[in-house]
């Protein structure tokens, strides 16, 4: 057939064979391998197959990262990237409950700050509060539900809780819930709720650290069981026999803040502010006291109980003391302190740290006698901050060792750590039908429990709290939960078959319970959003009338065998308890007193450890009755020859993962003791006996082993003075001074400004010219600020090799030196960071000019120029420079989530040093400039001068005369350290305020 | 005159050696198989010099955490290896350059040697400032050289600024010397040597010596002004070095006296370890005639007057520390005798002011073995005085709260034995392939010999004269 010619035709072969033309345009193009429609040859095939085993094994090569982060295609209103956001919430890491600020960037919250308008801190916040944000980018957490040590789902936890709680529902059998203090109103209802659904259910609150005595002590005096709202601020002479509410003691940063604000030498009219701390073990309250009187531990009630014999006849009350008379030393001392306190009533305060019942009756006697009761101590308003209750606690451990719990939740608590737990009760816990924990991590409780229900974060969840009666607070999610954990209040309105978002049942709660009892008549969103943005509301109480003092409660102590030794618990600031035990800011953070990190220690007195033979590090073995531990020693200045003192909260499996901490090379030494943990843990030294949780042991020994494990300790001289042999006479070096209040107009005013110098100045200062002030006499030696500024440098955590080598890399530490005799000294505690220097060694050494001045007075450090030569360092007469010795490793991803992206992360090989917070200075600018105004003062705050619960760092622009630091610079308390060899630093110190005995001599300090 | 001068002194070569046998004496190591010693001091001296080379790449590998050092001490063995090597050069170059200028003829049995050693020293000291760096790859920017990084510079006020100046121009100044003085040599053994790779190496770097009058008499100008320029150099070096401490604000360290005592110590352990490596290279390569007591006996006196003048500095720095009424001043100095790291100042006191002291008595200074020993002590004492400097001061300065403590690691200590690794197997090298006396010089001074004892004391006995003569004498 020929083809039909077409009409309209590109040439001369389409005019005669269409057909063909289009086959070929239509294949002109195709460059595939296989020939479609044709059927497939052999080498088609052997192409087809080796193009797909070849793709298919490129694409398995590498597998495309799981992104879930979506960008906000529709940005959130006023949400800028780059800016930093800040919100009120409540800091989660103890039972405090303090009002925070935490800064968002980026969607991550990265730091936390105290919240200034907080009633109780006022914008303080502790060095644990500060590490405890690490809690949130912990790659250890447990990701998800365990059930039987394995992952599982939360159907499937939630409907094995759901069997074991209907069955003790059917049986009448026992629902128990072990939480320590919880703050959050909305909790603690939902748990009330919970267990009232049970024939036997309970909320059993108890602490590791327990203040029960107080409360039970109240109970008989005042017929409430309360912890009082201690108002150290009011307080104008405090006695404190063992409660060290500096350092470790229930509210230590509101307890900081107001303590300092009392005693404050600049305010008119001053106070007669005095503190003695009765105490046998040395604490940072004793060392900071105006009078230590250092007595034996089981003398310390018989003190207090003279103390309030002596009261009593001063208000013209019998009481008889029947403990027996302490050395007439300290007899003449009570004296003089009943005094004090007598003159001073109504504005003085008694605290008792230990937790003993009897103790405590007498000591709320002396506060009663002395007027202390709704001026000190606010009962109709307590705190909630301590609820636990030692009898419920013994209560329920004879239950769980009976066998008769069923089924126990535990909240907040690791009892099998934190308790004393014989063989048998700890058997009889892993035995319990049902034993569900809450605890974030794999602890020693979750690795018996037979189901693990992860907690959120308390900046993944909503929540709230009431630390004080009538201070309610919202605590706000700040990122969206980073794993499958689900918030505690969400697991009890599940199990409790009414399930509910934790928004809903804070907000409903608050709906409910909280609005109402708000002060003025406002609608609940607008109350509701102002303290969500305030971070917290003030409330009326409903809690019933306290009574009033029931004299007939409190009875004399008995005679009291004195014992030869005696063991005392304790908890360090920082660590506290152990809860956050994996925290590396803490463990590496040194102890205020003995300056040790990563590790607990026997502390023992010099005179003991000549006795014994012992130095620092060497092992002892310390046992009480059947229960020893060999721990180092340390050999603790101050402290009584009787007393041997062990920090609880180490030795936590959770610290398992330091072991291969620290950079690796050759010489490295582990970070863990040999049990592959970080110390040891002693509370199977506490004891429960009478229905309390002891912290003194009587009867301890102490034994050498001949062992010795090192202690990594940051500062091994002590004094100012230097070692006699090697003095060359004079006085001690005038690097911590004092001033004695019986000094008229306190010291010669000597202005550094005046030494005559040949050249004209090298720097002008034309705007801002930046500079600090450290009050001495404030700062307690916390170490918030040393936390606090970790955390907003990025600067690294070494381990424990690298801090016995002497190259911990904290940019602000606190030197602390003893002064006085060494059975009793009073500690001076000095925070050095760069100074700053007008006239800086550091910058005319560096041959490559990687530290220079800046125009404002800032010694700046320029990374990427340094080369390390370390001259610098060397040429610094305060030692404040830090280097980069290694890489430290960041290979935590999600704990790099946490690093201030405004701060360079620093490589290996260069010098760093504080910064003055450079990255807020020039915030703030940039913030003003926006705002089309002057930087005023306050604008910038530096890290560490925000966290300082003591108010102790103002930092600010000393060209302006108004500023709060030129105010300080101006108080004749001023002086600079080293001062004579001309570097004119620009942190200004402000002397310590001595309030007893005269200046010793001429030219005199520290 | 000069013929009475003669009859006292006795003659600086013994064995009555002609040209010829000079010649002889000297390259005959370079043109026969190295003997066992010599392979057994090579061996140990490469083997040292691997496990430096080890000990530094693992450092830089890993990081300056590698060492003991600390916050507070943050130089220790680095910069006292640096300072202590530079200090060894110095002996050479006041050997060759200033008892050049001032004609001490003994000197041409040691300068070649002495100045081989300084080059050596320097090379190994050169490694330390290197290393110690935080980040080493980044050494260049310690120069000024021109740069995209806007305006960016070096600081001209930093001493360590000036110390790379000062070491690189003393490295090429003293190479540059040494050089020029081994010309003369380099052609001797050129025409010695049979054709070949050596010969032709050889006849490169004599660079077409050909020994006639003029070639002499620029050479002698050339050599003299260099040692006029190499001069300075002995007092600056050290000087500078010295300034990296004495610039400082931390007590032990800021002192003025530091440039005169350290360029003291530098030419007193410079003269120490000439004397070391002089008393074994006479023995083991049979140059008894050419380093004779004599010379021994003159560089113990040089040696006495230098331990003199360090043992009065460390006086001094007692009693300006004591007259400043500074505690800080005085605690250093009272903490370097008697704190906890006493013991390396002792160390120290002794090897440099009391065992030195035995110099004194002739038929010490005449008893070689003993020189050996004392000039190992002396090395010993001069490494520790700079580790005393630098270490005590820093490690209990200003706040007690500083204080801390210094113990090396063993990457610090191999990267001490690396240097001497390096600076020996250089120098084994450099006796089995260079002439270790320069033949030259010596030859001039047999010359000047014979002028005294056989040819007419009008002759006149310049340097340029005798030196050229024997230089022609080298041809015949």
């Amino acid at each position: 057939m020929k083809h039909p010619h077409p009409n309209h035709w590109r040439g001369l072969e389409e005019w005669e064979d269409p057909t063909s033309v289009r086959e070929q345009a239509e294949t002109e193009f195709i460059d595939t391998p296989l020939r479609i429609g044709a059927e497939p040859g052999r080498r088609d095939f052997l192409k087809a197959t080796g193009f797909l085993v070849a793709a298919s094994s490129f694409t398995a090569c590498s597998r495309p990262p799981e992104e879930k982060a979506l960008p906000p295609v529709v940005q959130l209103e006023g949400d800028v990237p780059g800016k930093s956001y800040r919100y009120a919430t409540v800091c989660g890491a103890c039972p405090s409950a303090c009002g925070i600020v935490a800064k968002v960037r980026d969607g991550r919250p990265i730091k936390l700050e105290g919240n200034p308008a907080h009633p109780l801190t006022r914008g303080g916040l502790c060095a644990t509060g500060q590490a405890s944000i690490l809690s949130l980018y912990d790659s250890h957490r447990v990701q998800l539900p365990r059930s039987a040590g394995k992952e599982s789902s939360w159907d499937e936890a939630d409907s094995r809780i759901a069997e074991a709680l209907s069955a003790a529902r059917q049986n009448s059998g026992a629902v128990r819930v072990l939480s320590s203090t919880l703050t959050s109103p909305t909790l603690l209802r939902q748990i009330a709720s919970f267990v009232s659904a049970f024939p036997d259910g309970k909320h059993v609150v108890a602490d590791p650290v327990s203040a029960s005595a107080i409360l039970d002590a109240h109970e008989r005096t005042h017929g409430v069981r309360r912890l009082p709202h201690y108002q150290l601020g009011k307080a104008e002479v405090v006695a404190s026999f063992d409660a060290d509410f500096l350092g470790s003691w229930i509210a230590t940063t509101e307890f900081t803040r107001g303590y300092t604000e009392s005693r404050l030498a600049e305010q008119a009219p001053r106070k007669a502010a005095w503190h003695t701390q009765v105490e046998a073990r040395y604490t940072v309250s004793g060392g900071k006291a105006d009078e230590r009187i250092k007595v034996a531990p089981w003398e310390v009630s018989a003190t207090l109980e003279h103390l309030v014999a002596k009261l009593a006849s001063l208000s013209g009350k019998a009481f008889v003391p029947g403990s027996a008379a302490p050395a007439a030393d300290v007899m003449a001392a009570i004296d003089r302190l009943a005094q004090r306190l007598w003159n001073a009533r109504g504005k003085s305060l008694v605290l008792y740290g230990a937790n003993e019942i009897a103790g405590q009756q007498l000591a709320n006697f002396a506060n009663e006698l002395l007027g202390n009761y709704g001026s000190t101590l606010d009962l109709s308003l307590p705190s909630l901050q301590r609820q636990g209750s030692d009898r419920d606690l013994a209560q329920l451990l004879a239950e769980v060792a009976g066998g008769k719990v069923a089924v126990l939740f535990v909240l907040g608590m690791n009892p099998v750590a934190d308790l004393p737990l014989s063989d048998a009760t700890r058997q009889a816990f892993e035995r319990i039908p049902m034993l569900v924990t809450l605890a974030p991590r794999e602890d020693e409780t979750a690795a018996i429990a037979k189901i693990h229900c992860p907690d959120s974060d308390p900046f993944e969840s909503w929540g709230d709290a009431e630390p004080v009666a009538g201070l309610v607070s919202v605590q706000q999610p700040l990122i969206l939960p980073l794993d499958k954990s689900r918030p505690a209040l969400e697991s009890f309105a599940k199990w409790a078959g009414k399930p509910a978002s934790a928004y809903e049942l804070v907000q409903a709660h608050w709906r409910e319970s909280i609005h109402p009892r708000a002060a003025s008549a406002v609608p609940f969103e607008t109350f509701w959003h102002k303290a969500l943005h305030d971070g917290f509301a003030e409330v009326k109480s409903n809690l019933p009338v306290a009574g009033a003092f029931a004299t007939g409660a409190v009875t004399p102590l008995g005679k009291q065998a004195a014992a030869t030794a005696m063991l005392q618990l304790y908890v360090k600031p920082g660590m506290l308890d152990g809860a956050l035990a994996y925290n590396p800011w803490l463990q590496e953070l040194p102890d205020p007193v003995t300056k040790a990190t990563w590790d607990n220690y026997a502390s023992i007195s010099p005179a003991k450890a000549k006795e014994l033979g012992v130095k620092n590090g060497d092992i002892v073995r310390v046992a009480v009755g059947d229960t020893a531990l060999e721990l180092p020693a340390l050999v603790q200045a101050g402290q009584h020859d009787a007393l041997v003192a062990v920090a609880l909260g180490y030795g936590r499996k959770i610290s398992a993962r330091f072991q291969d901490f620290g950079p690796k090379w050759i010489d490295h030494r582990a970070t863990t003791g040999a049990n592959g943990l970080v110390g040891v843990n002693a509370a199977s030294l506490l004891s429960m006996e009478g229905n309390t949780l002891s912290y003194l042991r009587p009867g301890v020994t102490l034994a050498t082993t001949g062992k010795r494990q090192a202690l990594a300790v940051t500062q091994s001289h002590h004094t100012l003075s230097v070692p006699e042999n090697l003095d060359p006479g004079g006085p001690p070096r005038p690097i911590v001074q004092e001033v004695y209040l019986s000094e008229p107009e306190t010291f010669p005013a000597h202005d550094p400004e005046d030494v005559p110098e040949l050249w004209p100045p090298d720097h002008p200062y034309p705007g801002h010219r930046w500079g600090m002030a450290i009050d001495l006499d404030a700062c307690t030696g916390c170490s918030a600020c040393v936390v606090a500024c970790q955390i907003e440098n990025n600067v690294p955590v070494v381990g424990k090799d690298e801090v016995m080598r002497k190259r911990e890399m904290h940019w602000i530490r606190i030197d602390r030196y003893y002064s006085g005799d060494v059975e009793n000294p009073s500690s001076a505690h000095q925070p050095m960071l760069c100074q700053h220097c007008e006239n800086a060694p550091c910058e005319t050494v560096c041959p490559v000019l990687a530290t220079v001045h800046s125009s404002e007075g800032l010694s700046q450090q320029v990374y990427n120029r340094c080369i390390g030569t370390r001259y610098c360092a060397n040429n610094c007469p305060y030692k404040v420079r830090r280097f980069n010795w290694f890489n430290y490793p960041r290979e935590d991803k999600l704990a790099n989530l946490l690093l201030n992206p405004d701060v360079t992360v620093r490589s290996r090989g260069v010098m760093e040093k504080c910064s003055f917070c450079i990255q807020r200075i020039q915030e703030a600018k940039i913030s003003a400039k926006q705002e089309g105004r002057e930087l005023k003062d306050g604008d910038v705050v530096t890290a560490c001068q925000q966290s300082c619960p003591a108010n102790a760092i103002v930092f600010g622009d000393m060209n302006n005369p108004e500023s709060k630091v030129s105010k300080w610079v101006k108080n004749p308390r001023r002086y600079r350290v080293l001062e004579e060899i001309n570097v004119r630093p620009s942190v200004h110190y402000l002397k310590i305020v001595k309030r007893s005995g005269e200046k010793p001599g001429e030219e005199h300090h520290g | 005159m000069a013929d009475a001068g003669a009859f006292v002194r006795p003659p600086l070569i013994t064995g009555d050696k002609s040209i010829a046998q000079v010649t002889q004496d000297v390259s005959a190591p370079m043109e026969r198989r190295p003997g066992l010693l010599w392979w057994v001091a090579f061996l140990i001296s490469v083997a040292l010099l691997a496990l430096g080379a080890l000990a530094i790449g693992y450092q830089i590998a890993t990081g300056v955490g590698t060492w003991g050092l600390n916050t507070s001490v943050g130089w220790a063995f680095d910069i006292t290896n640096f300072v202590f090597w530079i200090g060894i050069g110095h002996a050479g170059t006041l050997i060759s350059a200033i008892l050049f200028l001032f004609r001490q003829r003994w000197r041409t049995s040691v300068n070649r040697a002495a100045e081989a050693m300084t080059l050596f020293a320097v090379m190994c000291a050169g490694i330390f400032p290197l290393i110690h760096l935080g980040r080493p790859w980044m050494a260049y920017w310690i120069f000024p050289y021109p740069n995209t990084r806007g305006s960016l510079w070096m600081n001209f006020r930093s001493p360590l600024a000036w110390d790379a100046f000062a070491v690189s121009t003393y490295f090429i100044i003293s190479a540059t010397f040494w050089y020029i003085g081994l010309i003369p040599d380099l052609a001797t053994i050129r025409d010695r040597a049979k054709p070949g790779f050596r010969r032709t190496l050889l006849s490169i770097f004599s660079l077409g010596w050909d020994g006639s009058f003029r070639t002499w008499q620029r050479y002698e100008t050339t050599y003299m002004l260099l040692a006029g320029l190499a001069t300075p150099l002995v007092v600056s070096v050290h000087t500078i070095v010295s300034w990296d401490f004495a610039t400082s604000v931390i007590p032990g360290w800021h002192t003025t006296i530091f440039p005169p005592y350290f360029v003291a110590g530098a030419i007193f352990s410079g003269m120490a370890m000439v004397l070391t490596l002089m008393i074994i290279a006479r023995k083991v390569m049979n140059l008894e005639d050419y380093i004779t007591h004599r010379h021994v006996d003159v560089m113990c006196k040089l040696i006495i007057l230098n331990s003199s003048i360090v043992g009065l500095a460390y006086m001094t720095e007692f009693f300006t520390a004591f007259y400043s009424g500074n505690t800080y001043e005085q605690f250093t100095f009272i903490n370097r005798a008697f704190g906890p790291m006493a013991w390396t100042y002792w160390v120290m006191l002794s090897c440099n002011v009391f065992i030195p002291l035995l110099l004194w008595i002739k038929r010490v200074r005449m008893s070689l073995p003993m020189v050996f020993v004392i000039s190992l002590f002396i090395n010993v004492g001069m490494w520790f005085e700079r580790f005393v400097i630098i270490v005590t001061s820093l490690h209990r300065d200003y706040l007690p709260a500083n204080w801390t403590s210094y113990t090396p690691t063993s990457v610090e200590v191999a990267t001490l034995l690396g240097s001497f690794g390096l600076f020996f197997t250089l120098f084994l090298l450099f006796c089995r392939l260079l002439p270790i006396i320069a033949m030259a010089e010596v030859k001039g001074v047999i010359g000047h010999e014979r002028a005294h004892h056989h040819k007419k004391a009008a002759m006149g006995h310049n340097a340029v004269r005798t030196v050229q003569e024997s230089g022609a004498e080298v041809l015949q």
